[in-house]
């Protein structure tokens, strides 16, 4: 049973998730989870550990599909089309819905050829349009100004902080409307985290952001929404104040107030 | 009573015996394998040395230019050099695109079955099958069943298929040396598989793939018994030793040093396999250093890194 | 932006599974040719293998046990070529296999990491000298010496299993630091902790744990040495009787093939007895895959 605060208004729903089941072999890993993701809103996915916030989340672009023993039963609505649909093309679904790793995973290329990676493998081949996209996607992603002058080099001589962000703008470069967020800051130390974090909120003016988190200070400092998770159950999903203040659930209010995690 | 003669010290004593019993079967124990690790050492060091001491006096420009004598002393071994890297090319135009592909297939796109392992089967059955067997195979189907008699095209799809296993081996260990953050990123943006490989995942692997390749070259270059019945033990006369056609026999340097032996009947045999091993030798160390340093060239210049 | 635009996108996305397509097929292809290779492999060689038996009517038990090789009175026994390559294959499994098992152990349980670091380039340089060239030096240092040493003539059995021992050492040795390497560390540690020495944790935990390991590193070691052909064949002798010690001329399969390969004529009973040689080589490769993979399925 989910407690869902209140229905939100169709027009800003971005994806609808319906009767979401995944499973790892007979594993049951993610159990009817039901969740509305606000257009342009941070929805944030909190829960301890191995509650299946990642395996949720994957399940919105599609990566299961690269696991041989995984299954997905449900729909998944991008729009109100269902992206598990069999006319439905997982590339152009992970074109539009971006994803964003807990460890950052540049390419061992250069950063400029990180960045143009997606246009140049959706046939994008004009020299000038691609250096016009990267430094966009690298403005946006807030790195452009520590990297203008080495774009050539490898993207490997980064912070660990400044990979991540060029992996945010790898993926900004593909122009998605969804960005999901695999606790895209645990690897990174306190400042690159905030600078993260400062960023999500510039991003959500333009994107859609689901992050997962296993902070939950984070989910409360920088999301519109939260879903609590807890074993493979999306118990409560409200506004982040009221998750916070006054949750509805018991099993949320031990979580919130640290009785485990 | 005899108990109590079991004293306390005594059980000490006892023990301590034992204890240093076995700390002296440990110390022999490590003695002999160092001693067997430095003797494996030696024993590579004294055969390069020794092919290098016995040969050194036979090479000369002369020597290594000059075509070989069938009768008479003073023969060379330029043709043999010739046909080595002819058919080392050859092959290797062969071998590569198919076990290469073999290898990416089975390594990210096989599934767990009946293909997946009919292929595994067929390339270890592939790597046991000796050498002179598959020689035979070749004679069989190249010299005697397509009528081409002792060729070089013949020698070297004989090796191709000798050393498909090989290779692909070397590829697979190759793309799996590329961690799997990689794909998922790359699939995470859109990109089909066949792209994540192309554009991901086989610019990280290029480096110990083309170590692996260079060390399989180094194994052609010196492969004999393969070669002897398919592409033959003769070279042609004058100016058509050097021919670019693959129709024709092709008697690489390994091949010659074993004939020079066997058969030959000129009277300076010693000094021509003397000469022969050592010139073998020497490029096939070149193709060992080789490896590793254009395998770590291209790691650097496709990766940036590592 | 243009990037964006759905039409543009769909295209570049249907082109890029068109070549999904195509490049699987060709890799699929790729992977059958092996499979077909193998197979026209067997067929060819058990085709005119067999010749011998169904066009020249030889029986079958002469050819594996009549220990008379004589081609012109339709009478090929190969019984000598058969028990000279065992014999040479027991000799070199006997003496390279313990050593390079010794080696193995070493360099996975004693051997410091710079140690390693410099032997492997070592063996794979072992791993790379030509046959022909090993030959070469049985030849021109072994032969000699055993002769100066018994008073025979050097050629023979002896000359044989001692090339053999070192060729087959490298295979040997990476295969068993292999197997060593894969036993879990808390094997060691566990004996370690009891107070045992670090060889009786080599001899009674880990050689045991290793079992399967190393049982398939002899066994291809015993591959590499009954197919081994060149550097046999210029030390053995060559002479087509029973070896009646180590230190008598011999000869084993491979080297048979290849002396006499040259002398028969396409269709002879001499070739067809070589094919049938051949063909008997083939299966007992075919034989040691089967004991690897049986050795291994063994496996806890």
């Amino acid at each position: 049973m989910i407690h869902v605060v209140e229905s939100l208004d169709p027009a800003v729903v971005k994806m609808d998730i319906r009767d979401l089941n995944v499973y790892y072999g007979s594993f049951h890993a993610i159990k009817n989870a039901s969740l509305e993701v606000a257009d342009r809103k941070v929805t944030a996915l909190i829960g301890p550990s191995g509650c299946g916030k990642s395996t949720f989340i994957r399940a919105l672009n599609r990566m299961h599909d690269l696991t041989p023993e995984a299954r997905v039963t449900g729909t998944v609505s991008l729009d109100g089309t269902n992206i598990y649909d069999q006319s439905v093309d997982p590339v152009v679904v992970r074109h539009r819905v971006g994803m964003v790793f807990q460890r950052p995973n540049p390419f061992p290329k250069s950063i400029f050829e990180n960045v143009v990676y997606g246009p140049k493998t959706h046939g994008e081949r004009n020299r000038n349009e691609l250096m016009a996209c990267a430094e966009r996607s690298l403005r946006r992603a807030a790195l452009w100004d520590e990297v203008k002058d080495r774009l050539f080099k490898s993207a490997l001589d980064l912070s660990g902080g400044q990979q991540q962000r060029l992996c945010i703008a790898r993926v900004l470069a593909v122009e998605p409307e969804v960005i999901l967020m695999d606790e895209p800051a645990s690897a990174l130390d306190p400042i690159a985290t905030s600078k993260i974090e400062d960023l999500i909120g510039e991003l959500k003016k333009d994107y859609t952001v689901v992050i997962v988190t296993h902070s939950m200070q984070q989910a409360a400092r920088i999301s519109d929404l939260t879903a609590f998770f807890l074993l493979g159950e999306l118990i409560e999903v409200g506004t982040t104040s009221d998750i916070f203040t006054r949750p509805k659930d018991r099993r949320t209010e031990d979580y919130i107030t640290g009785r485990y995690g | 009573m005899s108990e109590a003669t079991l004293s306390l010290e005594a059980v000490r004593a006892r023990s301590a015996r034992g204890v240093r019993a076995r700390r002296a079967a440990d110390r022999l124990a490590t003695g002999l394998l160092w001693t067997a690790a430095i003797s494996v050492v030696l024993l590579l060091a004294f055969f390069v040395g020794y092919i290098f001491y016995l040969g050194v006096g036979a090479i000369s420009w002369q020597f290594l230019t000059a075509p070989p004598s069938e009768v008479s002393a003073g023969g060379g071994i330029g043709p043999e050099i010739y046909n080595s890297f002819y058919i080392l090319i050859l092959t290797l135009i062969f071998t590569a695109p198919i076990a290469i592909s073999a290898g990416i297939y089975l390594q990210e796109y096989a599934k767990p079955g009946a293909f997946r392992s009919l292929v595994q089967f067929s390339a270890e059955s592939l790597a046991t099958v000796p050498s002179i067997v598959m020689g035979l195979f070749g004679l069989l189907v190249f010299v005697y069943y397509f009528g081409w008699h002792f060729s070089a095209l013949g020698g070297a799809l004989t090796l191709t298929i000798l050393n498909l296993p090989a290779l692909m081996r070397v590829s697979q260990e190759a793309l799996a040396s590329v961690p799997s953050t990689l794909r998922e990123a790359s699939m995470a943006l859109g990109a089909t598989k066949w792209t994540t490989i192309t554009r991901a995942v086989l610019p990280s692997a290029v480096g110990p793939l083309t170590t692996g390749i260079v060390l399989i070259a180094g194994r052609i270059f010196g492969e004999t018994a393969a070669l002897i019945y398919t592409a033959g033990v003769s070279v042609a006369a004058g100016k058509g030793a050097y021919d670019l056609s693959p129709f024709r026999p092709a008697e690489t340097l390994a091949v010659h040093v074993w004939y020079t032996h066997a058969e030959s009947v000129v009277p300076d045999v010693a000094r021509i396999g003397n000469g022969s091993a050592l010139v073998l030798l020497a490029m096939v160390l070149l193709f060992n250093v080789g490896a590793r340093i254009v395998g770590r060239f291209l790691t650097i210049r496709f990766t940036g890194k590592a | 932006m243009a990037l964006a635009s759905p039409g543009r996108l769909h295209a570049a996305a249907v082109r890029a599974h068109r070549t999904e397509f195509v490049a699987r097929t060709l890799l699929r292809a790729a992977s059958a040719f092996v499979v077909f290779a193998i197979v026209a492999l067997i067929v060819y060689l058990a085709s005119e293998g067999t010749k011998l038996f169904t066009h020249d009517h030889v029986s079958p038990l002469l050819f594996l046990f009549s220990p008379t090789f004589n081609p012109d009175a339709n009478a090929p026994g190969s019984l000598v070529f058969i028990v000279g390559s065992l014999a040479i294959t027991l000799f070199a499994i006997l003496v390279g296999g313990p050593f390079g098992i010794a080696v193995g152990v070493f360099l996975s349980e004693l051997a410091p990491r710079g140690v390693v670091a410099a032997m492997k380039p070592a063996i794979e340089v072992l791993v790379g000298i030509p046959s022909v060239v090993y030959g070469w030096i049985g030849l021109t240092l072994l032969v000699p010496l055993i002769r100066t040493v018994t008073g025979s003539n050097g050629f023979g059995l002896l000359a044989a299993g001692v090339v053999l021992s070192v060729m087959i050492l490298p295979t040997v040795i990476t295969l068993s630091e292999d197997a060593l390497r894969a036993v879990p560390g808390s094997l060691r540690e566990g004996s370690l902790a009891m107070g045992a020495t670090r060889w009786q944790t080599i001899w009674n935990v880990l050689l045991p744990a290793a079992g399967s390991g190393l049982t398939v590193a002899l066994i291809l070691g015993i591959a590499r040495a009954i197919g081994e052909t060149m550097a046999v064949q210029l030390v053995i002798g060559n002479a087509a009787v029973l070896p009646s010690g180590l230190l008598s001329p011999a000869a084993a399969l491979p080297t048979e093939i290849v002396m006499d390969m040259s002398g028969a004529q396409q269709g002879s009973l001499l070739s067809h007895a070589l094919f049938s040689m051949a063909l008997l080589l083939l299966l007992i490769a075919m034989a040691l895959i089967l004991a690897v993979r049986f050795a291994l399925r063994k496996r806890m």
